[in-house]
């Protein structure tokens, strides 16, 4: 059996395609086997909402009377980057308030912009002869700017780590609250549903592929930073974090139920994001990568009071053992929690099944491939001559 | 018979009356003490009492008349729905699964009723769904 993305977009045109997500094809794949499931279902959707801290946004302002190159700028007291042309920014989801201890980040403004609501900006200039204006103080919205759209460096990991703390203090981190003496687990992925974990190879994903991101029609831009290939798999999959993606969507099109800032205590802002990704099933071997569940999907458990890059991973663990609330570590039962949402994961796949459905989203092909072949580096405190 | 969480809070003066005995002695009432500490200005207890309704209500004026601030706790910690996104972070943190994930709906549930108000939900919580009700 073979089926070609322009096919695909034929029956979605004529209104006769077959979408299921890639929840609903695993008992479809296990009652009909996967040669069956692969001739009746055109399309599979993946879904995962999740913490994104490689998230940000571009704006651009439009210019003020008399004109100003902005070199400062704050949104709602967050700074943005603003060493681009005169009113372009870029704000980052990590970026805090300022002032002491704020729970208030980029992400919040994102997500403020995102909901529709009004945002401070302030903006100073050293002021030139083309830009004579040395400050702003002034309200903007989505309605009111240019351009607002988010360019993430860093989405939708393949699979990522579980954490847990082997040390007798709580520990505040990225991967939340981790109780002392191995108190408690973390986990973020949506396992079964997760993009990337459906397509572990990309055969189907590449530059130009578009995808659901926050509720909008997005794409995906570049390879994601700290994309690697060279990852221990099990049944094909990498057993952790792995490929990634760059992406890019208009947040005009966004709805809060799929962007939404969080704050970490002890860590700070980030953003949950929604992505969904569709995957065409070209032949059998798509159909069998679609329908993995979480049983043979795996993560390392890492200790996060071993304050190193090197964190040995205590053991590997299914994401059927991590989703039923309790893992066994050295012989205690700990309980398990999730970071992302799967509830949301399920969602975005099933709104992404009904616009294919429908006839508003169609399928593309990558305009390029990602990396085959990548590893990740590390920084080191280095010379100029050995950097090079 | 009835169930009922109650926080009470002591002057530093009353930190060395042995009030729980009196509720046990006089009242009849099975106490589990949940939570109790004494800081500089004076002590809170948390516990759940069992027992006869009309005694825990005695029990409750003998208290008052103790200046003991009695307060019942109920809906101590509340969930904002808009808020939550079901990621379920929540739920191994909290001591007594009043925080659960259903299934298959795969929603996080609070149950009030259960909650001691620790509060150990309110800074593990990323969206910031979980709050004291002040």
């Amino acid at each position: 059996m073979k089926r070609t993305v322009a096919e695909i977009n034929q029956r979605i045109k004529d209104g006769d395609v077959v979408v299921m997500t890639a929840e609903e094809v695993i008992p479809y794949v296990q009652s009909e086997g996967v040669e069956r499931a692969a001739k009746e279902v055109d399309v599979v959707t993946t879904g995962t909402f999740g913490a994104m801290c490689s998230s940000g946004a571009f704006l651009n302002f439009g210019h003020s009377e008399p004109p100003i190159r902005m070199q400062r700028v704050t949104l709602n007291d967050v700074p943005a980057y603003a060493g681009i042309a005169a009113v372009d920014a870029y704000i980052g989801a990590t970026e805090l308030k300022q002032g002491d201890h704020s729970e208030y980040g980029g992400a919040h403004v994102i997500e403020d912009l995102i909901a529709g609501k009004p945002v401070r900006l302030k903006a100073t200039s050293n002021g030139t002869d083309c830009y004579p204006r040395k400050d702003i103080d002034t309200y903007v919205s989505l309605n009111s700017m240019n351009q607002a759209y988010l360019f993430n460096p860093r989405n939708a990991y393949q699979n990522y780590a579980a954490g847990t703390n082997s040390s007798e203090r709580t520990l505040f981190t990225y991967m939340g609250k981790l109780l002392p003496s191995y108190g408690n687990v973390t986990y973020s992925s949506a396992g079964q549903l997760s993009p990337l974990l459906n397509d572990p190879t990309m055969r189907t994903i590449g530059i130009g592929t578009r995808i659901f991101l926050g509720g909008a029609t997005g794409y995906v831009a570049w390879e994601g930073t700290q994309f690697r290939t060279n990852v221990e798999t099990s049944f094909g999959v990498p057993m952790g974090a792995a490929r990634n993606l760059a992406t890019i969507g208009d947040m005009r099109d966004m709805s809060p139920d799929f962007v939404r800032a969080l704050y970490l205590h002890g860590y700070g802002t980030t953003l949950a994001l929604g992505i969904g990704i569709p995957i065409p099933i070209l032949d059998e071997d798509m159909m069998k990568a679609v329908s993995v569940s979480d049983e043979h999907l795996f993560a390392p458990v890492v200790d996060y009071s071993v304050q190193s890059r090197n964190r040995r991973p205590i053991k590997q663990v299914s994401y059927a053992e991590l989703r039923s609330g309790r893992i066994e570590l050295f012989g205690k039962e700990v309980r398990t929690s999730s970071l992302s949402s799967y509830l949301k994961a399920r969602q975005i796949a099933e709104v992404l099944s009904e616009r294919i459905e429908n006839g508003e989203f169609t399928l593309t092909e990558p305009v390029a491939p990602l990396p085959q072949d990548r590893s990740q580096g590390t920084l080191e405190v280095r010379s100029k001559e050995d950097a090079i | 018979m009835a169930k009922k969480k109650f926080m009470l809070g002591f002057s530093p003066e009353l930190v060395n009356e042995a009030i729980v005995y009196r509720l046990v002695k006089d009242y009849d009432l099975k106490i589990n003490i949940l939570r109790a500490e004494v800081k500089e200005l004076g002590g809170r207890l948390l516990m759940e009492v069992d027992g006869k309704a009309s005694n825990i209500k005695d029990a409750a004026k003998y208290l008052n008349e103790c200046k003991v601030d009695v307060q019942e706790l109920a809906n101590y910690v509340e969930k904002n729905e808009e808020r939550c996104t079901h990621c379920g972070v929540c739920i191994s943190i909290c001591p007594v699964e009043a925080l659960t994930m259903e299934r298959p709906t795969w929603m996080v549930r609070y149950d009030p009723e259960k909650c001691i108000a620790c509060g150990m939900c309110i800074d593990a919580c990323p969206p910031g769904a979980m709050k004291f009700r002040i």
